[in-house]
């Protein structure tokens, strides 16, 4: 038992920064990003293409990442969805959907879809607690997604491109007549939600397989992650990482008379709670109407 | 936000003359064009049958959408449940040797009373929450027919072919399809001019005020919904006993969510909330969508996704909207592009000259 809480407790972490640059597009911009994904398994190849061509240090391999991806962020919003960021929200789901599409299918025909995953030295160490076992890496893994969550919750609240972030997010129309550039905070908001995905993308490298077919899948994941727990600030996303990771661990131990009904279906479950989540408490576990 | 208009925005509908004579077009144009495909199986080449059989697949499965995302402007992203268990039940009714007129039947009588069952809660949720969620109840589907081995080993499905020959049920299963959209036409034409038609539309514009108006909107959600899941589950149980093997995820599977999308694209590109604009969108999309499969299987995935992009971004209003504009007053059209097209230009150079190349 003690395994499963382990288990739970390090997943919950992982997915938090999978939600949480979702999160951040979500809440400022209103843009459910379906290609949210795509980014984080770009982030993957690139960790993985800089741990095993460049031979950097894993942890900075990291922080390459999480720059690919926020030039990648920054362009793919000025280029695509700056034109469309008025619209009624279907088009930005098509939009995103169609970007998500297209950046899958290149990393299939330039990297294949074989799975990968980073191998270090350091896969294999880890230490036992209580009967349990902890992997080091999903450890740290785990430690730094805490971190960039709360460092991302201090840089909205302390900086002052935070700040005009947090501004255009409650008001778009109110923080533009302050003197804000709507354009250019959007393509800020948008650069780190992508530069999370990224980090997101690398740490699963070194924890999980990964493929270009994974992408839906985080996608899938990251909503439902943000959507149980709310919008309102990053550590809602931990609540929900928590709470989606801990439907996936506990959910194959369910079964009625020797049928395990709970295995092969994490994914239902997972949907069946965040609709009853939804319908209980529309603004999720930690939600608030706006972002903050 | 006040995003209760989701899928369009259109002018409030009012019955007048120019209405009725729009409505008498669509339905022309639509039958024509239904015809002309009729056509098809006088090549008497298979692969070109198979290709527009794809074609009045699609055509109907946008039709379906469009009664729930087009209409009542509701855009659910999991339509392929219904696709998905249209097939499962035939191809489940096939194995135990049961009639494949059963299978249709139950296969419709199920994906609506799921559409029931699962609408009640999910129709309560807005946005984006409705198409995630309606996403979902489509994986998890997929997910259940995988994992609980339905049909097969992990949900792979594989008939016995037809008791005809195969250049016979070719043929058959392209006229049921083409059919199948005629009759899905018509009933589009029919309810765009009903007290149904008209409430959804009313919800899809400012549900609130429909709510407010005596519409009883939850109930009308609800029968669009089921509505939009009907024509879906016989295209899916046409599909099983058509393709005779298929799997339940993945590329091609009866829950692949790709399906989904490409039924809100065409829906979309057409002209959502429109009779003739599903299937103009269904033959243009599924068109490229076959015709790049056949001439680059490499580049498809991604040539799609920019086709998407493209679509979104330069059509977002649909091509009949856009031709109903362009009928009323051309320079206006021209005009509205060729400033967006100025102004992308200024952008372009503003960027450059604050950040150099």
């Amino acid at each position: 038992m003690a395994q499963y809480v382990i288990n739970w407790l390090l997943l919950g972490c992982l997915y938090a920064a999978v939600g949480v640059g979702f999160s951040l597009i979500w809440g400022i911009m209103n843009i459910v990003n379906l290609a949210q994904g795509s980014l984080l398994i770009i982030g993957s190849y690139a960790a993985y293409w800089a741990y095993s061509v460049l031979h950097i240090n894993l942890f900075v391999c990291v922080l390459v990442a999480m720059a690919a991806l926020f030039v990648v962020g920054w362009l793919v919003q000025y280029v695509a969805i700056n034109r469309v960021i008025r619209a009624p929200f279907l088009v930005t789901f098509m939009l995103t959907f169609g970007l998500d599409l297209l950046f899958s299918n290149l990393l299939q025909l330039w990297f294949t879809a074989d799975y990968r995953s980073i191998n270090s030295p350091l896969s294999d160490v880890g230490l036992t607690l209580l009967g349990a076992r902890i992997p080091l890496l999903n450890a740290l893994v785990a430690v730094f997604a805490v971190i960039l969550t709360a460092l991302l919750s201090v840089f909205l609240s302390r900086t002052r491109s935070g700040r005009a972030i947090l501004a255009v997010g409650m008001d778009r129309d109110a923080a533009r007549l302050m003197g804000i550039g709507l354009a250019r905070t959007y393509a800020l908001t948008f650069a780190i939600g992508a530069a999370l995905a990224g980090a997101a993308g690398a740490m699963i490298a070194m924890v999980l397989p990964f493929s270009p077919s994974s992408t839906g899948q985080y996608t899938l994941f990251a909503f439902v992650i943000v959507a149980l727990g709310g919008l309102g600030t990053p550590w809602a996303a931990l609540a929900g990482g928590m709470t989606f990771a801990f439907a996936e661990v506990f959910a194959p131990l369910v079964s009625v008379g020797g049928f395990q009904v709970g295995y092969g279906l994490q994914v239902g479950i997972a949907f069946v709670m965040l609709v009853l989540v939804l319908i209980l408490r529309p603004n999720g576990l930690l939600g608030k109407p706006f972002y903050s | 936000m006040a995003q209760s208009s989701a899928a369009t925005e259109q002018p409030p509908a009012r019955a007048t003359r120019s209405d009725s004579r729009e409505l008498r077009w669509s339905v022309g144009i639509g039958v024509a064009i239904l015809a002309v495909i009729g056509l098809a199986p006088l090549t008497g080449n298979q692969a070109t049958i198979s290709f527009w059989t794809f074609i009045a697949m699609y055509i109907v499965l946008a039709q379906g959408w469009n009664f729930i995302g087009g209409f009542a402007g509701y855009p659910a992203f999991g339509n392929v449940a219904f696709f998905g268990i249209g097939a499962y039940t035939v191809a489940l009714i096939l194995e135990r040797g049961l009639p494949y007129w059963l299978g249709l039947g139950l296969g419709l009588v199920i994906a609506a009373v799921f559409a029931l069952v699962v609408g009640l809660p999910v129709l309560r949720l807005k946005g984006h929450y409705f198409a995630i969620a309606t996403l979902g109840v489509a994986e998890a589907l997929g997910e259940f027919a995988a994992s609980k081995n339905v049909g097969g080993t992990a949900g792979e499905i594989s008939l016995n072919p037809p008791p005809i020959n195969y250049v016979e049920s070719n043929n058959l299963f392209f006229y049921g399809f083409l059919v199948l959209a005629l009759v899905v036409l018509l009933g589009t034409a029919w309810l765009s001019r009903s007290r149904m038609g008209y409430a959804l539309v009313a919800i899809r514009e400012n549900e609130l005020a429909a709510e407010a108006l005596g519409i009883p909107t939850f109930r009308y959600k609800v029968g669009a919904f089921v509505l939009s899941a009907l024509p879906t589950a016989i295209a899916g149980g046409l599909f099983a006993y058509w393709q005779l093997a298929f799997d339940p995820v993945g590329e091609g599977g009866a829950f692949d969510p790709n399906i989904s999308v490409i039924m809100i694209l065409m829906a979309f590109l057409g002209g959502a909330g429109s009779i003739l604009g599903p299937v103009l969108g269904g033959i243009i999309i599924e068109y490229l969508d076959q015709y790049t499969l056949v001439a680059s299987p490499m580049l498809h995935g991604p040539l799609l996704g920019l086709l998407i992009v493209v679509v979104t971004i330069f059509l977002p209003q649909g091509l009949i909207r856009l031709t109903r504009e362009l009928l009323r007053s051309p320079e206006g059209v021209k005009l509205q592009y060729s400033m967006r097209f100025k102004q992308g230009v200024r952008r372009v150079t503003r960027f450059i000259a604050s950040n150099g190349v």
